[in-house]
């Protein structure tokens, strides 16, 4: 998967949340989460555990606005099945639980096209490729640079993290908020200095306003052209059908 | 009711319960493929003129100076992980703050605009909050509207000589309780209820979020304040040099 031009794997994914979303067809949406999910388990080499935990993270969001859908409120009574409460009646809305049911279906079915792409390809790859769709080079400079110092700063704050829980910094809620606090504080001092340091590690590397990086050069090889050309017709063929 | 039935509805009321109480903050991003294509393109279209305007500002400080960049840069990768971490909370759920009412008090609604979005687009990427699809409804709330409002209120409290850090609680707070109002509007506008239309579908939205949402507000207004009052206490100078004391002054 790794070897597999950039492009094309965004091409394939973009596509497939295009028409799971555009076109709103059950057996799209599922066609689409299978393949996805197999292709990221079994050419991406993830074991199915950690795939289906990768999967759980937007469940949350799902439920609670899967619910508002489902259910309804109203100052008369309405709908088949109604609870009255004070002041308004709770109600199961007409179709709401076939438009969640399909809504979840097409979120999900996005979310593993999605994963396809994220889990198979390191994130300058991505950064490039939106240079090259003309994504102004301040932006892309600036996404290159925020990804490298994310992980510089992780590495900072889990440090303090451990001392602060060490000296008992969370063990009640009082304490958790000021040990947070603090810890967002340092972290953001900390960061303005190591930004200091960066630009002049940088200046001292010939620095003149851009960042060059150097990047795999991974064509498209035929054979995957036109099984991704293939995968796609055929999902538009499920649609036509 | 027989014995039966009884616990039917004890098992309903714990799932009710459990589920209730997991989601956390992240849930205020609107996940990937939630939206009908027509709302993700005008969301999108919506916050071009603020992005626009956003990279001007950045352009602008950038040819001022140079070395502006790494400090943009690290702030974005501040917010990033300042929204990844897990804050302390009552409900002993997993919840994270937001951060961009501190990025907004910190740089101005307009740079954080830009550097929001950065963010956004790699909480879909790396961390599976928010997709690509919707990122345009999510950048509206969160990058913009949010900011924004905090913004305003950080002004305003300022015009009015309100107290400093009264201020700073008000307008993380009530930025993030904005942000999780224009997403649930967001939501409605989508998904409308057949009787009342899109009013009666904000309500259920905003019903449906506010237990998390109410107190993580809340939280997130402490923190800032507790942040804020340690950079003034610790880090003056740094203060002054990104141009936040000087105009407080």
């Amino acid at each position: 998967m790794k070897g597999i031009n950039p492009g094309l794997k965004a091409a394939v994914a973009i596509a497939a949340i295009l028409l799971c979303i555009g076109t709103g067809d059950v057996l799209i949406s599922v066609t689409v989460f299978l393949s996805m999910g197999a292709v990221t388990v079994l050419l991406g080499g993830l074991s199915i555990k950690k795939y289906l935990d990768l999967l759980k993270i937007p469940v949350a969001f799902l439920i609670l606005g899967t619910a508002a859908i489902v259910v309804g409120i109203s100052p008369v009574p309405a709908g088949h099945f109604y609870v009255p409460l004070p002041g308004f009646y709770l109600y199961l809305s007409e179709g709401g639980a076939a438009l969640s049911a399909h809504l979840v279906l097409k979120a999900m079915a996005s979310v593993s096209a999605m994963y396809m792409l994220v889990l198979s390809t390191p994130a300058s790859e991505i950064i490039n490729l939106l240079g090259k769709l003309h994504l102004p080079k301040l932006i892309s400079e600036l996404m290159n640079l925020i990804y490298r110092f994310i992980f510089v700063m992780m590495d900072v704050q889990s440090s303090m993290k451990q001392a602060a829980e060490s000296r008992l910094g969370y063990h009640n809620f009082l304490t958790s908020c000021r040990s947070f606090g603090g810890i967002g504080a340092n972290l953001f001092i900390v960061s303005l200095k190591k930004a200091g340091t960066y630009y002049d590690a940088m200046i001292a590397r010939c620095y003149q306003g851009e960042l060059v990086f150097l990047e795999e050069n991974k064509p498209v090889k035929a054979k995957e052209a036109v099984v991704a050309a293939g995968y796609i017709a055929v999902l538009l063929l499920l649609w036509l059908v | 009711m027989n014995k039966k039935e009884k616990s039917i509805m004890k098992l309903a009321a714990a799932f009710a319960l459990t589920f209730g109480f997991v989601p956390s903050a992240y849930a205020m991003h609107i996940m990937e493929g939630y939206l009908p294509v027509g709302y993700c393109i005008a969301w999108g279209a919506v916050c071009v003129p603020f992005l626009i305007a956003g990279f001007c500002s950045i352009q602008k400080t950038l040819q001022e100076n140079r070395k502006a960049i790494t400090v943009l840069a690290m702030s974005g990768a501040f917010v990033f992980v300042l929204s990844s971490l897990k804050i302390p909370s009552v409900t002993g759920s997993c919840s994270h703050m937001t951060g961009t009412g501190l990025g907004a008090i910190l740089f101005g609604p307009s740079a954080v605009g830009i550097l929001g979005v950065i963010v956004l687009i790699f909480q879909a990427v790396l961390l599976a909050h928010g997709g690509l699809t919707t990122l345009g409804a999510n950048t509206f709330s969160m990058a913009i509207a949010g900011p924004f409002v905090s913004f305003g209120i950080y002004k305003l409290c300022k015009m009015l000589k309100v107290n400093k850090m009264a201020s700073v609680f008000l307008a993380a707070a009530l930025g993030d309780l904005f942000t999780y109002c224009v997403t649930s509007f967001q939501l409605a506008l989508a998904y409308p209820s057949e009787v009342g239309g899109v009013g009666a579908s904000v309500v259920k939205f905003l019903g449906v979020f506010a237990p998390t949402q109410l107190p993580l507000a809340v939280i997130e207004g402490i923190l800032t304040t507790v942040i804020v009052m340690t950079l003034e206490t610790y880090a003056l100078p740094e203060l002054k040099a990104i141009g936040f004391t000087k105009e407080v002054k």
